[in-house]
C-alpha cells in the first residue's frame, strides 16, 4: 500500500461576501421610502398587496426552500393574522396598524401550539397536516359568532375613524417595514451558523443529526418565524380589503399562489420569491381583464416553467451568469494546520 | 467553489433590470390617470371566473350591448360625454373584489361603480363607502348585503345602493307555493354554511321563522360545510321526520350530491324548494332527469311584464335576443345585469354633472324608475339604500326548447306577473 500523507486538518465554512445585494436592497428601500411622495393612492395600495405577498412568499420559501418542509397550510397563519387584527381592532379599538403585529403574534402562538403535532409528520404528510390545521381554524371561525362566523367581519367602521390620508399610507409603512425586516431577517439568519444547520436539515436529516444539529429545535424556530411573518402579512393583506370571511381567508388558494410565485421565481433563494411576486403581479395587472383566459395563462405559465425552467426565473439567471445577490450558500474551507 | 468576481457587474445589471420592471409596472399603472375629463368612467365588477361564474354568464353579451348603445357617448344636460366601461372580474373572491374596487376608485378614478356579484357586493360596497364613490349593486338578498357590513336598515349607508329582494320575500314565495298544495305540513331544512346559507337558516328571520309563521312543522337538518360528501345524517333526519317538503340553500355541486344520495336512500318529498342551486338550467342538467318538478324562486323571467328603459325591449324580447345571439338558454341574472345599467345611466343623467359624485349619489338616493326587473325606488323605502324587487314561484319541468324549462307557478306576491302552469307534486310526476 502506498503511503498516504497524514494531513492534520480542521474544517471551517464561509459564505461569499455580498456586494450587489445589500446595495440594491438599500436603493430599493430608499426608493420605497420616498415613493409615497409621488405615487398615487391606488399605486400605494397595489404596493401593499405586492409587499404582503412578498413577505408571505419569503416566509414560505424559508420553510420549503431552505428548511425543506413544504406547507400547503400557510392560509392558517394568514387567516389567524387577519382575524387577530380584526378582532383586536374591532373589540378594543386598538389602532389597526399596530394590530398587524398582534396578528403576527397570534399566528406565532398558533404555530407554537401546533408544531408538536405537525412535526410528527413528514414530507407530504406534513403538507397535508398544515392544510388540515387551516381547515380546522376555518371551521372554528365558521362556528363562532364572535368572529362573524360564515358572514365575516368588516373593518370599515374602524378605518373610517382614521384620517383619509393615513388609511393607505399607514398600511404602506407597516408593510414596507415588515418587508425590509423579513428580507434582512431571512438573509442574516441563513448566513449564520443557524442557517447552515437549517440547510443541513433540508439536505439530509440523518447526517444533520449525526453532526450534532438539533433538528427539532431548528425546525421549530423556522416554523415559528415563518408563522409570525405570514400572520403579519395576512393582517396587512386584509387591512387592504377591510373585510374578512373564513371562506376567502382560509382558502387553500393562498398556498397555491405562494407555491406559484416561489417556484416561478426560484425556490431556495432570497431573490426568487421577489422575482416571482413581481412576475405574478405583472401578469395579473396586464392580463386579468381577460377573465378565463387569464386563469388559463397562469396555468400554462406554471406548467411551462416547471418543465423548462425548474429552478425558476432567478435560478436560471443565477446559473447562467453565476451570480448571487444574497449569497447564502456556504463553502467548506479546509485549513491545513 | 470558484466564482468569478467579475459577475458583480452583471448582477448589478440584472437587478437593475428587475427594478426597471417594477418601475415600469408602477408607471404603467399610474398612467391610467391621464385620461381626459369629459370621459365618464364606469367600473363594472362581476364574477366572470370562479364559483359564481354562472351568475355572469350573460355579462359579456350585456356589456357588448351597453357598449354599442353608448358608442356615440352620452348627452347629459346638452354636454356630450364619452363613456368608458372598465369591466373587472372578481374571480368570485371577496378579497379580489375589495382590491379591484379600491383600484377602480383610486387608480382609475371611476365616476360610478356597478357591482353584479353576490358576495363581492359586501367588500366592494365597504370600499366605496370609505372612499366616497357612488355604487349600485345587486344579486344578493339585502340582509346579506347590509348586516355583515354592520348596517342598520333605519340609517342605511351614504354611498352604496342595493336592489334585490330580501329573505322575507323569498320565504313568502316559498310558503306561498307550499300552502297552494296538499302536504303533511312537515318541512326539512338544510343550509350551506356561508353568509347566504346562514341568513336562510336564521331562526329569527330565516326559513325556520317562515315555516313557523304558516304553522308548519320544521325538521332542522342544520348547516353543512360546502363540499361535504356524505348527507346521510340529513337524509335520515328527514326520513324519520317524515318531511313532505325539503327546503334550504345549497350550491349546485352540493345539491347534486345530496339529491342523488336522497334518491339512493329512498327520500321522496312532495315539494322541494331550494335557493341558489336551482337558479340555472345547468344546475338542473347535472341532475339528469331527476330535476323534474324541483321548485325555486323566480326574480326574473321572460314572462315578467316589464320593459327596458334603455332599449324599450320587453323581457321576452331581451331573452329572445340573448338566446338568438349566444345560442344559450336565458338565465335569471340577464334581467338584473341589464337593469343595473339602466339605473347607472339614469343616475348619471339625473345628476346633471356625472363627475360630481355628490350629485350622482343624490340622484341615486332620490331614484324612482321602471326597469326590466320592475320598479326601482330608493326615494321612499323602509329599508334605507335598498330597493326591493319582486319574486314569483317557479317550477322546473322537463321539455320545451331546452332540456328543462322554468315555469311560473305562483304569483301571490306579484299578481301583475302571469302564472304559466299549476304547481305539481313531485310524487305525481313521472
Amino acid at each position: 500500500m502506498p503511503d498516504t500523507p497524514q494531513v492534520k486538518s480542521s474544517f471551517s465554512w464561509q459564505i461569499k461576501k455580498p456586494i450587489a445585494g445589500p446595495i440594491i436592497l438599500a436603493l430599493a428601500a430608499v426608493f420605497c421610502a420616498v415613493f409615497p411622495l409621488f405615487g398615487s393612492t391606488g399605486t400605494l395600495r397595489l404596493m401593499n398587496e405586492i409587499m404582503a405577498l412578498m413577505i408571505m412568499a419569503q416566509a414560505w420559501n424559508l420553510l420549503a426552500g431552505f428548511t425543506g418542509f413544504v406547507s400547503i397550510g400557510q392560509q392558517a397563519f394568514i387567516g389567524i393574522g387577519a382575524y387577530g387584527l380584526f378582532v383586536t381592532s374591532i373589540e378594543t379599538g386598538l389602532n389597526p396598524f399596530a394590530a398587524v403585529f398582534l396578528g403576527g403574534l397570534a399566528a406565532a402562538v398558533v404555530g407554537i401550539l401546533s408544531a408538536p403535532a405537525l412535526f410528527r409528520l413528514r414530507g407530504p404528510y406534513f403538507a397535508i397536516g398544515t392544510w388540515v390545521l387551516a381547515e380546522l381554524f376555518r371551521i372554528v371561525i365558521l362556528n363562532t359568532q364572535k368572529f362573524g362566523s360564515g358572514s365575516g367581519l368588516t373593518l370599515a367602521r374602524v378605518i373610517k375613524t382614521i384620517p383619509r390620508e393615513y388609511r393607505t399610507s399607514g398600511t404602506y409603512w407597516v408593510a414596507l417595514f415588515l418587508t425590509v425586516f423579513t428580507i434582512f431577517l431571512v438573509y442574516f439568519l441563513l448566513r449564520s451558523r443557524f442557517g447552515l444547520a437549517v440547510r443541513t436539515v433540508r439536505d439530509n436529516e440523518a447526517s444533520a443529526e449525526s453532526v450534532g444539529v438539533n433538528i427539532l429545535r431548528i425546525k421549530f424556530i423556522v416554523f415559528i418565524i415563518s408563522a409570525f411573518l405570514t400572520g403579519c402579512a395576512g393582517a396587512i393583506s386584509y387591512l387592504n380589503t377591510m373585510f374578512i370571511n373564513p371562506y376567502a381567508t382560509f382558502s387553500v388558494e393562498w398556498s397555491a399562489l405562494l407555491i406559484f410565485v416561489v417556484i416561478i421565481g426560484g425556490i431556495g433563494t432570497i431573490e426568487g420569491p421577489f422575482i416571482g411576486v413581481l412576475f405574478y403581479f405583472f401578469l395579473r395587472e396586464t392580463l386579468s381583464d381577460f377573465g378565463t383566459w387569464y386563469i388559463i395563462a397562469l396555468g400554462l405559465v406554471a406548467i411551462a416553467m416547471m418543465l423548462f425552467v425548474p429552478n425558476g426565473l432567478w435560478g436560471m439567471v443565477s446559473k447562467r451568469f453565476n451570480i448571487n445577490l444574497f449569497p447564502t450558500g456556504a463553502t467548506v474551507v479546509m485549513k491545513k494546520g | 467553489m470558484k466564482k468569478s468576481e467579475s459577475t458583480h457587474g452583471t448582477a448589478a445589471f440584472l437587478s437593475g433590470l428587475a427594478w426597471a420592471l417594477l418601475i415600469t409596472l408602477i408607471c404603467s399603472i399610474s398612467m391610467g390617470n391621464a385620461f381626459a375629463a369629459d370621459t365618464i368612467k364606469i367600473g363594472y365588477i362581476s364574477p366572470i371566473t370562479g364559483s359564481h361564474a354562472e351568475f355572469s354568464e350573460s355579462d359579456p353579451y350585456m356589456i357588448s350591448k351597453v357598449k354599442a348603445l353608448l358608442k356615440d357617448g352620452l348627452v347629459i344636460k346638452g354636454k356630450k360625454y364619452t363613456v368608458e366601461i372598465l369591466q373587472k372580474d372578481s374571480q368570485s373572491s371577496l378579497d379580489r373584489a375589495a382590491n379591484l374596487t379600491a383600484q377602480l376608485i383610486l387608480k382609475d378614478e371611476v365616476d360610478l361603480l356597478l357591482v353584479q356579484d353576490s358576495l363581492s357586493s359586501i367588500t366592494a360596497a365597504d370600499q366605496a363607502e370609505i372612499n366616497e364613490v357612488p355604487l349600485v349593486s345587486t344579486m344578493m338578498p339585502w340582509q346579506a348585503w347590509m348586516f355583515p357590513r354592520k348596517g342598520d336598515p333605519a340609517v342605511g349607508f351614504d354611498w352604496t345602493f342595493h336592489f334585490f329582494w330580501g329573505l322575507e320575500d323569498v320565504m313568502k314565495c316559498y310558503t306561498d307555493m307550499w300552502t297552494s298544495v296538499e302536504t303533511n305540513k312537515i318541512v326539512g331544512g338544510l343550509y350551506a354554511n356561508n353568509p347566504s346559507g346562514q341568513a336562510f337558516a336564521n331562526r329569527e328571520f330565516g326559513l325556520p321563522a317562515a315555516i313557523a309563521s304558516i304553522k308548519y312543522k320544521e325538521v332542522d337538518g342544520g348547516l353543512f360545510i360546502e363540499g361535504a360528501q356524505d348527507y346521510s345524517p340529513f337524509i335520515a333526519k328527514f326520513k324519520t321526520g317524515d318531511t313532505d317538503i325539503i327546503t334550504g340553500l345549497s350550491y349546485v355541486q352540493d345539491w347534486a350530491t345530496f339529491w342523488s344520495q336522497a334518491a339512493q336512500q329512498g327520500l321522496k318529498p312532495k315539494v322541494v324548494t331550494m335557493a341558489a342551486c336551482l337558479l340555472f338550467p345547468s344546475g338542473l342538467e347535472v341532475l339528469g332527469n331527476r330535476g323534474d318538478g324541483l321548485t325555486t324562486e323566480i326574480w326574473w323571467h321572460p314572462n315578467v311584464p316589464y320593459k327596458s328603459s334603455l332599449t324599450g325591449e320587453s323581457a321576452a324580447q331581451l331573452a329572445a335576443a340573448y338566446e338568438k345571439e349566444t345560442g344559450r338558454q336565458w338565465t335569471q341574472p340577464l334581467g338584473y345585469a341589464h337593469a343595473i345599467w339602466e339605473i347607472g345611466i339614469e343616475a348619471l343623467k339625473r345628476a346633471g354633472d356625472p363627475h360630481d359624485r355628490d350629485a350622482v349619489r343624490e340622484a341615486l338616493a332620490k331614484m324612482k324608475m321602471d326597469t326590466i326587473v320592475g320598479g326601482i325606488n330608493w326615494a321612499d323605502t323602509p329599508i334605507k339604500n335598498v330597493s326591493k324587487t319582486t319574486l314569483v314561484g317557479g317550477q322546473w319541468r322537463l321539455g320545451g326548447k331546452y332540456k328543462y324549462e322554468l315555469l311560473i307557478v305562483n304569483n301571490n306576491a306579484a299578481p301583475q306577473v302571469p302564472v304559466q302552469a299549476e304547481l305539481k307534486l313531485m310524487t305525481d310526476l313521472k
